[in-house]
């Protein structure tokens, strides 16, 4: 119990120290940054340790009538799992990343916050405590999608936050909503709704709610903000906008299905059986739209549109092996989309080269990163070796036995247009003329690389032994099913 | 144990190489002789019908199993002996092309993949190495780094990646149909959803089918077989095309063979045998129309693969009947792969030397080559089938099979029996045309350099001893090493009846003659026409159709992009045009002092009144579609007024 505040107090106390430290050299404050994400790291793993070994973790109260509680559940101690590994990387990253940068101070210490944020979304045990976290997620990230200060960073930053704060009065209002017809918002027991059963308006409740949470899973149409929020330094779009802000709508969306819904009360609703080809559709003109753009982050930006989609996909089949590859794809998809965004930012730093059609030769200059990247985005395509085969493989799985096997058709198109979308990156990247020599060598810097490498490498062993994060995939499925 | 090492030690050797770098150690050859002799040794007791297995001891969904049955060694003796053979000849040869230290680190890594994909136990770890397989080998053909090379590369890579996707959707179906993971070299499990079932061995079939160069997916082979270096060349069309046919057997026997559960999958066997015989004739008929060495040996792989697809859909429509099929299939994968690594490695020479692979500016170079000469003649008699080596042999059996089955009065077989002897022909022409053109005729005007290596002729002897063995004693390997694999493969009942197998009859040897015959003749005639220079209009060939398929999607994925940035754009000014609209109206409000809304012009009343209309109109039907009946809401807040609200809404 310890531990779930700790964990939860870590980045806060982490990010206040940094704020209060005016002066503080850069070393310190690296320290400080790394200390408190570690910190929170080993108390999350410790809870989700606990609570993935059946124990229960409880901290809740009444605050004015409203009721709070962290408990987390295997599905939110999964992905405080994945959250809590994953600071570590960009934490480490960033000391590469930001060596020399102006603002630092506002940086570290809102990354820090986004990181007790994040923990506090994964870890609410009621739909109150998720929405104040959600929110509170939102407001601490905004000053990092504006870090640049220029104009384009401060379009973006209104445009991510009018998104932001209007996909959540929907969830609001879903929740009143729900409220009132349950009486009850807590996760703890089974489905919020199925005491409720079928009856008209429903559909709509759910709609809201997953328009809601939709805006942060960026869903086609609401996901305009994402390729704008790209002009956020490297780090922060790998971490935030990648995996954290966009993980926390899907998880919204896993539970509004799961714990709100549940599984048996949805497959009645006739929006089941539209949502999964909204995900489809998400897949297919993301990644097709991805292709298209020259600029790397965007593309990636528009890649992660699309990959987020997998995870709601295998959500909406209503089908074990589905909801265990979206918990798989959760998992394996952040780690490889990580040593994407990290690769980009390692050859815009080093090179100052962004776009995609400049990348020819830098291969050579920069061995170790485009290994990486290659090896990711072999990943993307669904490759055997990598832990995205398996996610995949699963939802394929739950697609084909909940009888939608043409969902699996669209995945496997979705994989080529993957192959188009990253390899010739990478062969001309190896192959091609260098056009531009850069003047100045520099060598790649080892902050940045080695997370890169070691999360490509991460990647790899889950794909080999799928076996390591399994147990977490299966209590979640148990969970619900 | 074994098993695990097998496909350990070339990747152990790859990454020794990607450590220390060059050095004057041939690692290839090290590692393929340890390789030979331990798999030697360590299947020794195979083709007694024991059935090794390894198991990982890994936790989840996915437990990585290894196996050995007869299939798997004869498969993994071949790749091994291959790889061996070859590697006597890389160092020679690639002085020539450079980048020697890169062109070994893929060719141990593909090393490593093949002998997996044939000892795998289960369908995962052989989809594992088989991606392996893929990128591995994706380094030969872009070896020389120049634009057709990449492209070819590109070709490759994404054909490959699409078999690899299709195999892993095969996986998806077949597991889901059949409640769990099949293990190969076992006994076939009835699926529990046939209809399930056959859609994965359909998108199966098809994954191994483009490894296979399998009509229509074979686009890519002839590209990536004649850009990447001889060696490699060699190496692609003698075994990892056999990679798929590898696959095309298993999935023969995941299905019992097609018979044995009703019609789920009947429909496989006549497919098969429709696709074989497209394959051996497309593949002979663009070989003909060739002009460049390689391209020309890569379009006969394409042929000859349609010869093993053949015998396995004719095994596939008469199950036990057409047992001779799958030993004829698998007796011609080990003899291809022998005389098309001859074919290429003596190519590769003529090339070393001239730096030519275009028959055209050959000619005449029997003088300068004499040996070479002597030993691709061996390997063009194997490849024709003619008697008294080793391609004849195989082909005979085939031949019986497709005549067994053109007995049975299906009209399918009947005309695969004359496409079977109609391919004999050009494949003879074509080879006629290939030796003449190198090495007889005008002798042409390219410069020699260098002379011949010893080493060449040393890896092209072995090949040539081992043909001609096969060719003398044709009956061995069938009687050891096919019979038993077609036995435990589940073909029981053939397997049992067949006493010897004849290859020295009459007919047999009299009609191989006579098609060696016409194709000197139909060589001689086409020379003199010219009719090998015949260029197909576009459309025609399978190339053109596939351009003309791929920019036509390209178009209609570029009107899609279009269209949808117009409609979001068309959208966006809407949206923009009506909140300007709202807002200046109520500025226009504000800004009025005597309540008049400012100038009333028709054009500004009737977009107000649209305005108007339309939110109207979303209220309404918001209103009738949503039919939201809130109940009485109780909220746990209580602040001033809340009261007011909640009266209001009930």
């Amino acid at each position: 119990m310890i531990d779930l505040v700790l964990a939860l107090l870590s980045g806060t106390v982490g990010g206040l120290l940094i704020a209060l430290m005016p002066r503080c050299g850069s070393r310190l404050r690296n320290v400080v940054a790394l200390s408190s994400s570690a910190a929170g790291a080993v108390f999350s793993w410790r809870v989700a340790g606990a609570v993935l070994a059946g124990r229960t973790i409880r901290v809740a109260g009444m605050n004015g009538g409203l009721p709070w509680s962290l408990h987390p559940d295997p599905l939110g101690a999964v992905f405080g799992l994945i959250v809590s590994t994953l600071w570590l990387f960009a934490a480490v990253y960033s000391f590469g990343y930001m060596a020399g940068e102006e603002r630092q101070r506002t940086y570290y210490t809102y990354f820090l916050l986004a990181f007790s944020a994040t923990l506090g979304v994964a870890f609410s045990g009621n739909l109150i405590s998720l929405y104040l976290f959600y929110e509170l997620l939102t407001l601490v990230t905004y000053p990092l999608v504006i870090h640049e200060r220029t104009g384009e960073a401060m379009k973006a930053g209104a445009k991510y936050i009018i998104y932001s704060l209007s996909g959540a009065g929907a969830i609001l209002i879903a929740i009143v909503i729900t409220h009132s017809l349950t009486g009850n918002l807590d996760f703890a027991g089974g489905a919020l709704l199925a005491d409720v059963g079928l009856r008209t308006g429903l559909d709509w409740l759910l709609a809201l709610f997953v328009a809601g949470f939709g805006v942060k899973a960026a869903v086609m149409p609401l996901h305009r903000w994402l390729p704008q929020a790209m002009v956020a330094p490297t780090p922060i779009s790998a971490l935030l906008h990648a995996v954290a802000v966009v993980y926390s709508g899907v998880y919204g969306i896993l539970r509004v299905v799961y714990s709100v819904f549940g599984h048996e009360l949805m497959g009645q609703l006739g929006s089941s059986h539209i949502l999964p080809w909204v995900a489809a559709f998400t897949i297919l003109a993301g990644v097709v739209i991805a292709t298209q753009q020259d600029v790397l982050k965007r593309r990636l930006a528009y890649h992660t549109i699309s990959q987020l989609s997998y995870i709601l996909l295998g959500a909406f089949t209503l089908h074990p092996w589905g909801l265990a590859g979206a918990m798989l794809h959760m998992i394996s998809y952040s780690t490889l989309k990580m040593t994407l965004f990290f690769g980009a930012g390692i050859i815009a730093k080093q090179t100052g080269k962004v776009k995609v059609s400049e990348m020819s030769g830098v291969g050579r200059q920069l061995p170790g990163t485009l290994t990486a990247f290659g090896i990711a985005s072999l990943g993307m395509i669904g490759m055997m070796p990598l832990n995205t085969f398996w996610s995949k493989y699963y939802l394929m799985k739950g697609s084909v036995a909940s009888g939608k096997s043409p969902l699996a058709l669209v995945l496997i198109g979705s994989g080529i247009v993957n192959a188009f979308c990253f390899i010739p990156t990478v062969v001309t990247a190896f192959t091609g003329e260098m056009r531009q020599p850069v003047a100045e060598k520099r060598l790649e810097a080892g902050l940045m690389l080695v997370p890169t490498l070691l999360l490509a490498g991460i990647a790899l062993l889950i794909g080999l032994w799928p076996g390591l994060v399994w147990p977490g995939v299966d209590a979640v499925v148990n969970r619900f099913f | 144990m074994l098993l695990m090492l097998l496909p350990s030690i070339p990747l152990l050797g790859a990454f020794t190489l990607l450590a220390v770098g060059d050095k004057d150690v041939n690692m290839p050859f090290v590692v393929s002789s340890i390789t030979l002799a331990l798999a030697g040794w360590g299947l020794r007791g195979v083709s007694r019908g024991e059935r090794l297995t390894y198991t990982l001891p890994f936790s989840g969904p996915y437990v990585p199993t290894f196996q050995a049955d007869v299939l798997s060694a004869v498969f993994v003796l071949l790749a091994a002996f291959l790889w061996w053979v070859v590697s006597i000849y890389t160092p020679e040869y690639m002085k020539k092309e450079g980048r020697a230290n890169s062109f070994d680190i893929s060719t141990l890594l593909t090393l490593s993949a093949v002998l997996g994909v044939f000892l795998a136990g289960d369908l995962f770890t052989m989809l594992l190495f088989f991606e392996l397989m893929t990128i591995s080998s994706f380094f030969w053909v872009i070896h020389r780094r120049n634009e057709e090379a990449i492209r070819a590369g590109y070709f490759y890579l994404f054909f490959s990646i699409f078999g690899g996707l299709l195999l892993a959707l095969g996986i998806v179906f077949i597991t889901t149909a059949t409640n769990g993971l099949p293990a190969l070299g076992t006994d076939p499990v009835p699926p529990l959803e046939p209809q399930i079932f056959a859609w994965g061995v359909a998108a199966i079939v098809t994954g191994f089918g483009i490894k296979a160069g399998m009509v229509p997916l074979h686009l890519w082979l002839p590209h990536a077989h004649s850009v990447s270096p001889t060696p490699a060349s060699a190496l692609l069309s003698g075994l990892l095309i056999k990679v798929g046919a590898y696959g095309l057997i298993r999935t023969g026997e995941l299905t019992g063979w097609g018979l044995q559960w009703g019609n789920t999958v009947s429909w496989l066997g006549p497919a098969l045998t429709v696709l074989g015989s497209c394959t051996m004739l497309v593949g002979v008929i663009a070989a003909l129309l060739q002009s460049d060495a390689k391209r020309l040996l890569a379009y006969h792989s394409v042929s000859q693969m349609g010869y093993i697809i053949l015998g396995l859909g004719v095994c596939l429509c008469l199950g036990n009947a057409g047992g001779l099929g799958l030993i004829g299939a698998i007796y011609h994968v080990i003899n291809h792969a022998l005389f098309k690594a001859a074919l290429f490695l003596g190519v590769g020479v003529i090339y070393v030397h001239t730096g030519e692979t275009n028959l055209y500016n050959l000619g005449g170079l029997l003088r300068s080559f004499p040996v070479t000469a002597v030993l691709v003649f061996l390997a063009v008699l194997g490849i024709t089938g003619a008697p008294g080596l080793n391609g004849y042999a195989s082909k005979t059996l085939l031949h019986h099979a497709v005549s067994a089955a053109a007995e049975t009065g299906l009209p399918l077989m009947v005309w695969a029996e004359r496409l079977f002897v109609l391919v004999g022909v050009g494949t003879a022409t074509s080879f006629a045309k290939l030796y003449y053109l190198i090495f007889l005729g005008r002798p042409a005007k390219v410069k020699i350099s260098g002379c011949e290596s010893r080493l060449f002729h040393v890896s092209m002897v072995i090949l040539a001893i081992v043909m001609v063995g096969i060719g003398l004693l044709p009956g061995l390997i069938p009687q050891a090493l096919a019979v038993p694999a077609a036995r435990t493969l589940g073909i029981k009942a053939f397997a049992a009846t067949i006493g010897h197998l004849s290859f020295g009859n009459a007919n047999d040897v009299v009609s191989a003659l006579i098609t060696l015959g016409l194709g000197a003749v139909a060589c001689l005639v086409g020379l003199a026409t010219g009719a090998f220079h015949w260029a197909p209009p576009s459309w025609l060939t399978l190339e053109g159709l596939g351009r003309i398929v791929c920019h036509s999607l390209t178009a209609v994925c570029h009107g899609g992009n279009e269209s949808y940035q117009s409609l979001a754009r068309l959208i966006s000014r809407t949206g923009r045009a009506m909140r300007f609209r709202l807002l200046s109206a109520y500025r226009r409000m504000d800004d009025s002092t005597d309540g008049a809304l400012g100038d009333i012009t028709p054009p500004g009343i009737s977009a107000d009144a649209a305005l108007l209309m339309a939110t109207l109109a979303i209220l309404i039907s918001c209103y009738a579609c949503l039919h939201l009946r809130l109940p009485s809401l109780r909220l746990p807040l209580s602040f001033p007024g809340w009261n007011i609200v909640e009266q209001m809404l009930n």
